[in-house]
């Protein structure tokens, strides 16, 4: 009982603030929306017995990249410009799209989780069980995201190196 | 879910206890911040309102509410007004998760004792001397220009009941001697009592979790105030909090490849005990003993995560005004100065929990009763008061960095050490060491 009013209020907030994340028209308000999406989305993984889904969600999603994006948005101040439709045909094919999407998506999603309920599921996620496993079951596909990070970390250093007019000039920045 | 009277009852009195620490955090480390900072530069510091400057911060609060509230016009509205909302609520629910005394079996009966007599008419007297003091603040506070009815009525009300607790307190006295002992209220006798709120498998985890959206507070107030000041003090925040969260979260990991798990009731009860060194020397089995590197960057990243000095360049006065709260004024101020302390409190009940063994009292075994809990409550607030005490004896000591050295230090010494410090605990625990 209790349990689905948490979760009809924390579903509703997580879908409201979706929604404005797509709708509003100040980017800061909407990467602000984002992080309490991604927070109900974090107790929707507390009701379902894996809190420690919920803190990683709102330790990686909630505090960092968002602040990341957040301190972008900030840093470019971006102001809305109302551009006029100047592509018809894509904007036809990109409702179009999303549209079939979200039909498809409602489909199945009714088709397997209302019409054909599950018996309940066993699942452990604690920590140790989420460590053991990435690391004996997963180590492959683990540390070839390690390396792809690496690479992707080299990729942006390389980006941002300032390459300095004068030479022989020391550059006394922050990097 | 079904409902346990007792168990909820346990939870509110918990709750009540760790709510009412932290909310007078703010006014008890202010006191101590400007007396302290007085003793440091040899000044008295506030000294007229109450003995030794104590109602100061009572003065200050009034102060702050009679304020007018500003909303500059250019700002985002509603943002600007959520923001100290923002900064506060991370402050306050961090300490859910932060274990605060022994946990002890409470008795099915208690019966009366002369401690319990003396600590009844020593409540009777602290309650009366403070509501004659409430009702001379009110007073005082009444006479000046702009102070409203109601609040001259709250406090009047506050100050005749803390009066009229008093002798309802010796009545309970009375009532209690001749009674002799009672049975515990409403089922709880029997029940253990863990002196924390939340205690979750992922403890530690939650802690970072609630404490890495400290920084929409300061980011969201900056921005929305719509003052270039603001701005760079927002910007500076959230780039110095993303950069020292990553130290403060690896220097955790020693302590929790020790224990081998999240929950911080296990890491207060590994820790009580003693290391044994040599065979003669015995220290207490503290985590600050094996994991110093751990322990010092965890400590130096903490001042760079309440944002104080030498690392306060969210609003460095002497550089952009006052930074992200430049536009504030009245109680929405005075919310980002308790986010600040309260989580200053937070951070150094944290420090002691994870380092330092929480509420262990060094060289004693605690017994799992009220005297075992009360001891190891005194020694968690003594421990945290310590870490407190630090912020106030270092913000007047060390000056400002700049900020691209803060920078440097964050990636390029701190990131390592705490690296360093995983290596070591990880060669330490086989070796049977930790």
């Amino acid at each position: 009982m209790f349990e689905y009013l948490i979760f009809f209020t924390f579903a509703a907030i997580a879908v409201i603030f979706a929604a404005i994340v797509v709708i509003h028209r100040n980017p800061v308000v909407s990467a602000l929306a984002l992080v309490v999406s991604f927070f109900s989305l974090a107790v929707m993984y507390v009701l379902l017995d894996a809190p420690f889904m919920a803190a990683l969600q709102v330790i990686v999603y909630a505090g960092a990249i968002m602040v990341l994006f957040l301190f972008v948005i900030m840093l470019l101040n971006l102001a809305h410009t109302e551009e006029p439709i100047t592509r018809p045909i894509q904007q036809f094919l990109g409702i179009t799209g999303a549209a079939g999407f979200a039909i498809t998506i409602i489909y199945y999603l009714l088709k397997a989780a209302v019409l054909h309920t599950g018996g309940p599921v066993e699942f452990v996620s604690d920590a140790r069980a989420i460590g053991v496993s990435m690391f004996e079951a997963y180590i492959f596909p683990f540390e070839a995201v390690s390396i792809l990070l690496l690479a992707a970390i080299v990729g942006a250093l390389i980006l941002s190196q300032r390459t300095s007019a004068i030479p022989g000039a020391k550059e006394n920045g922050s990097r | 879910m079904s409902f346990d009277t007792p168990d909820i009852l346990l939870n509110l009195v918990k709750i009540g206890i760790v709510l009412s620490l932290v909310l007078s955090v703010t006014p008890v480390w202010v006191w101590v911040e400007r007396r302290g900072s007085g003793l440091i530069q040899d000044r008295p510091g506030p000294n007229r309102i109450g003995p030794l400057g104590l109602i100061q911060a009572m003065a200050d609060a009034a102060k702050f509410i009679l304020k007018e509230d500003l909303v500059p016009a250019q700002a985002h509205k509603v943002l600007y007004n959520l923001a100290p909302i923002f900064g506060l609520i991370p402050a306050v629910t961090t300490c859910a998760a932060v274990p605060f005394a022994r946990g002890f079996t409470i008795p099915e009966t208690i019966s009366y004792s002369s401690i319990i007599g003396i600590l009844l008419v020593a409540g009777a007297v602290v309650n009366f001397i403070l509501g004659v003091v409430a009702l001379r603040v009110t007073s005082h506070f009444g006479a000046m220009a702009g102070a409203t009815q109601l609040n001259q009525w709250v406090g009047k009300i506050t100050g005749f009941a803390m009066i009229a607790s008093a002798p309802l307190l010796l009545g309970i006295l009375a009532w209690f001697r001749s009674a002799g002992s009672v049975a515990m209220p409403f089922g709880i006798g029997g029940r253990f009592f863990e002196p924390i709120i939340a205690d979750t498998s992922i403890g530690i985890l939650l802690i970072f979790a609630l404490s890495s959206l400290g920084v929409y507070g300061l980011a969201t107030a900056g921005w929305a105030s719509a003052n270039k000041y603001s701005m760079i003090g927002a910007v500076r925040a959230s780039a110095q909090m993303i950069s020292y969260e990553l130290a403060l979260t690896l220097s955790t990991v020693g302590v929790l490849m020790a224990t081998g798990t999240l929950r911080l009731t296990d890491v207060v009860y590994r820790q009580s005990g003693t290391f044994v060194l040599f065979d003669t020397i015995s220290i207490p089995a503290w985590n600050m003993f094996p994991m110093i590197i751990g322990f010092i960057v965890f400590w130096v990243a903490s001042f760079a995560e309440t944002n104080r000095l030498p690392f306060d360049f969210a609003e460095a006065e002497a550089e952009i005004v006052a930074g992200y709260h430049t536009e504030y004024s009245s109680m929405k101020f005075a919310l980002f100065f308790m986010a600040e302390y309260m989580a200053m409190g937070t951070i150094s009940a944290l420090l002691a929990t994870l380092f330092l063994g929480g509420w262990d009292v060094p060289y004693w075994n605690e017994p799992a009763n009220f005297v075992g809990f009360l001891a190891s409550f005194v020694a968690f607030l003594v421990k945290t008061s310590f870490f407190l005490f630090v912020f106030v004896w270092v913000r007047w000591t060390v000056p400002r960095l700049k900020y691209d050295l803060l920078m440097k230090l964050g990636w390029k010494v701190f990131l390592p050490l705490a690296l360093l410090n995983i290596v070591i605990v990880a060669l330490l625990i086989p070796l049977g060491w930790i």
